[in-house]
């Protein structure tokens, strides 16, 4: 049995008290917000830290501000909440998506928003035992000094494996990081890096406490997922899309995010950029889609076949792009996920 | 598993090149009941053909077969599993399983056997028997089993084997008791003992059903007729009369058959699979606990579909600098994966029952048997869903969308092995079936069952005989 090793708990009731006290404890300290992937990781010693700063008791992350001007989503809003959110349909539906095909029932009634964005990368030679890792000497991301995917790359390529993420960033939001000095607003797509171990650009002081979202009622969104089991797999490749129509049917604007393909998810910005003043038409979307995938550089470092992913995302695009024009996709939708269509 | 995996998609390879339907071509082929098999294995029921027919009925086989839209498929594959493995997993003369029974004044019945329940429902069936041969509700029956200390041997959880032989030897020890309690009880009735009935709790005269005891004073009367009431039962499995190097694997008192049409989706740009629905069929001889037994089937189908789609044990090598060795891929069991209760098919799952002479109450095995077909026809389905041939497991979207990039090109449209690994065999055994006089011996090599020397030329003994003739 593996056991969690020694820590200090801290359950802060204020957001102004949480930073203070991940100010003063350093980086040795990490905030809590569900734990349901941090807490297995310190049982495997992947991630040790001397003090969790659970978040639960802050009261002001739990809540959902919506005006006209947008939305602002608590940091600490559970996966269950978010997906069974009214307010989180239409404009937002990739979000909802995301949310909703996140691990099991049990555990998106635990696991929060905020820890689904800073979700810890993942690498079949990282997420192992303590003991499994030591027996193999170790990998970069921890302990070690070897990437056993790519053992001539400098650094880790552990795979971005959140699939709230780039639903948020096809949707354009934003967060705000609280520390003991102050706030920033910066977008989403800023915090990540594509490092497998310096994957965030959060200092360590600093505590995600909310996501900021402007209106979206004349956008539409879209996010699929691929893994192996509908019912509980992590991403092995997801895709993020969101437009906004004029009138007549053309692309006023629109964001394509590539998940777990790299180690923060991707932003396909050439494949936008094409999309505006254009209509859906299956030529747009093909080349939109060969655009978007051509930027995908899946490793050997998750389940299913590298080259196949790779090869795979064209058509994801397609699927994501083909229902944001208003195609009836249910049936590849059900396929993916494996529901029996009858 | 693996051997019925290449045989079933390679029957359907045979089918198509002589143009007969997959599922015509294995009701022409399959055993009847009583056989005896090229290599000397004797069967008992065999009710394979009606499994097959109920499949393709339920399924709609005829209506789907080469018949579907291109990326949807159907296929068919069968198996036969032993139930119960004929020889013993360490070698000795004693019986492959034991049950002791324990009567107490009180009426209870306490049953005592080694047999490992491990979730497949063994306690259930054992006690199931002792309970309908002495009148009364298994919930009347208490149990010791998987306890080394309390119970008599039973050899454990494997080949499908503890229904047939810790079931018949509970069977003994039940109808042991059930003879001593009928004397007792037959001599205060004054009535003679085949005419007493055991049911419902009591044991009472057939001609005169008011006329008898509570199960408890039947005890007491045994108890006080004969001494403190405790029976014994045992079982060992007929010999087989295959005797040739090799021919102890796969004997067995009888055998379990089904037949499973699998539906499969395929799409062709990415080699996706899905399994919208399983028919299968499966001669259980007779169902003790038909909701066990449906558990069963249905838990086969699972596991068949995760080794069919999902579970894989890959290796990659490191690099040079590293050592070169290979090493695991997906070294833990997280990346093993199975499907879930979630990601299960619609499963229609029909039982065909002839009760079996060789089985308790003519119970045969479905722990391993049902699982048999379910890889091979998901290969036969792919293959009929859009024409390309995966001939090994996981069959996975990957393997699909390279097997029809072939086909694109021109070339054998598969995936899989391209050829036998070069293995140095010894000289291959020359055992004559039994339409052609053999005896069950190889000719080209020492007789098995050792022979006077006075007496040269192929021997029979009385019991091969008898085998050979049944």
């Amino acid at each position: 049995m593996m056991r969690l090793p020694l820590f200090v708990f801290r359950a802060p009731r204020t957001l102004e008290e949480a930073a203070r006290i991940l100010h003063g404890e350093g980086p040795d300290a990490m905030p809590l917000a569900g734990g349901t992937d941090l807490l297995p990781n310190m049982k495997r010693r992947q991630q040790v830290p001397r003090t969790l700063l659970s978040l639960r008791a802050v009261e002001e992350l739990h809540h959902v501000h919506s005006s006209d001007s947008g939305a602002r989503l608590g940091a600490c809003l559970t996966l269950s909440d978010i997906a069974s959110d009214p307010r989180f349909r239409n404009g937002a539906t990739a979000l909802a998506q995301a949310a909703s095909q996140v691990a099991t029932p049990q555990i998106r009634n635990m696991a929060t928003l905020g820890g689904n964005l800073c979700l810890d990368t993942r690498c079949n030679y990282y997420d192992q035992s303590y003991e499994w890792r030591k027996a193999v000497n170790f990998c970069m991301k921890k302990d070690g000094v070897t990437c056993w995917v790519a053992p001539s790359s400098p650094k880790c390529v552990a795979v971005s494996s959140t699939d709230t993420a780039p639903a948020l960033m096809a949707l354009g939001a934003r967060v705000r990081l609280v520390s003991h000095s102050g706030e920033r607003e910066i977008s989403l797509a800023e915090l990540y890096n594509n490092d497998g171990m310096r994957y965030l650009h959060r200092k360590p002081e600093e505590i995600l406490a909310d996501v900021v979202l402007d209106p979206l009622h004349d956008w539409r969104s879209t996010y699929w997922k691929l893994r192996r089991r509908g019912s509980f797999d992590f991403p092995v490749l997801s895709v993020a899309a969101a437009a906004r129509f004029a009138s007549g049917g053309t692309i006023e604007g629109a964001r394509i995010v590539i998940g777990s393909a790299a180690s923060r998810p991707l932003v396909a910005g050439e494949a936008a950029k094409f999309l505006v003043g254009r209509a859906l038409t299956s030529e747009t979307i093909a080349e939109a889609a060969a655009l978007a995938a051509r930027i995908a550089k899946p490793l050997d470092n998750t389940d299913f076949d590298m080259s196949w992913r790779k090869k795979v995302t064209a058509e994801f695009v397609t699927y994501a792009l083909r229902e944001l024009r208003g195609d009836d996709v249910t049936s590849e939708r059900a396929a993916i996920t494996r529901v029996p269509s009858a | 598993m693996q051997p019925r995996f290449g045989q079933e998609v390679q029957l359907d390879k045979i089918a198509e090149k002589l143009q007969i339907d997959p599922a015509d071509l294995r009701l022409r082929i399959a055993e009847s009941s009583n056989a005896i098999t090229a290599n000397f294995f004797r069967l008992s029921t065999v009710n394979l053909s009606e499994c097959i027919r109920r499949v393709v009925k339920s399924s709609g086989w005829r209506e789907k077969f080469r018949k579907l839209p291109e990326g949807r498929g159907v296929g068919l594959a069968c198996s036969a599993y032993l139930t119960g493995a004929g020889l013993p997993i360490y070698w000795n003369k004693m019986p492959h399983s034991g049950v002791q029974l324990k009567f107490d004044r009180g009426g209870g019945v306490t049953l005592f056997c080694g047999a490992t329940e491990i979730g497949q429902g063994s306690d259930d069936v054992l006690a199931s028997i002792v309970a309908e041969i002495l009148g009364l509700d298994t919930f009347d029956i208490r149990l010791y089993t998987g306890d080394t200390d309390l119970g008599p041997v039973d050899l454990g959880s494997y080949s499908s084997r503890v229904t047939i032989m810790a079931g018949n030897a509970a069977l003994q020890a039940a109808e042991r008791a059930k003879s001593l309690l009928a004397e007792a009880v037959a001599e205060r009735l004054a009535i003679p003992p085949e005419r007493l009935r055991f049911a419902d709790k009591r044991v009472f005269d057939s001609a005169a059903p008011e006329n008898g005891v509570i199960f408890q004073e039947a005890v007491c009367l045994a108890e006080a007729r004969f001494g403190t009431i405790a029976t014994v039962g045992s079982y060992t499995p007929p010999k087989s009369p295959a005797l040739y190097k090799g021919g102890g694997v796969g004997p067995s008192p009888t055998y379990s058959y089904t037949a499973a049409v699998v539906e499969v989706v395929v799409n062709p740009v990415t080699g996706w699979i899905t399994v919208p629905k399983v028919w299968i069929a499966h001669d259980i001889g007779r169902a003790l606990n038909p909701t066990l037994v449906r558990g069963q089937v249905e838990g086969s189908v699972y596991m068949g579909l995760g080794e069919a789609l999902m579970e894989e044990q890959e290796f990659r090598r490191l690099p040079k600098k590293l050592s070169h060795a290979l090493v695991h891929k997906f070294p833990s069991i997280l990346e093993y994966k199975s499907p879930t209760s979630l990601d299960m098919p619609d499963v229609f799952t029909e039982l065909v029952e002839e009760p079996d002479p060789k089985g308790p109450f003519g119970a045969k095995e479905v722990g391993q048997g049902p699982l048999l077909p379910i890889m091979p026809a998901v290969a036969n389905a792919v293959y009929d869903a859009v024409g390309v041939r995966i001939d090994e497991v996981p069959i996975t979207p990957e393997k699909i969308m390279k097997a029809l990039a072939e086909k694109k090109a021109g070339r054998a449209p598969r995936f899989g092995p391209a050829h036998f690994p070069h293995v140095d065999w010894p000289e291959a055994l020359r055992v004559p079936p039994p339409w052609e006089g053999g005896d069950g011996n190889a000719i080209n090599d020492v007789p098995r069952r050792a022979k006077p020397a006075s007496q040269p030329g192929p021997q029979r003994t009385p019991e091969k005989d008898q085998v050979l003739s049944s």
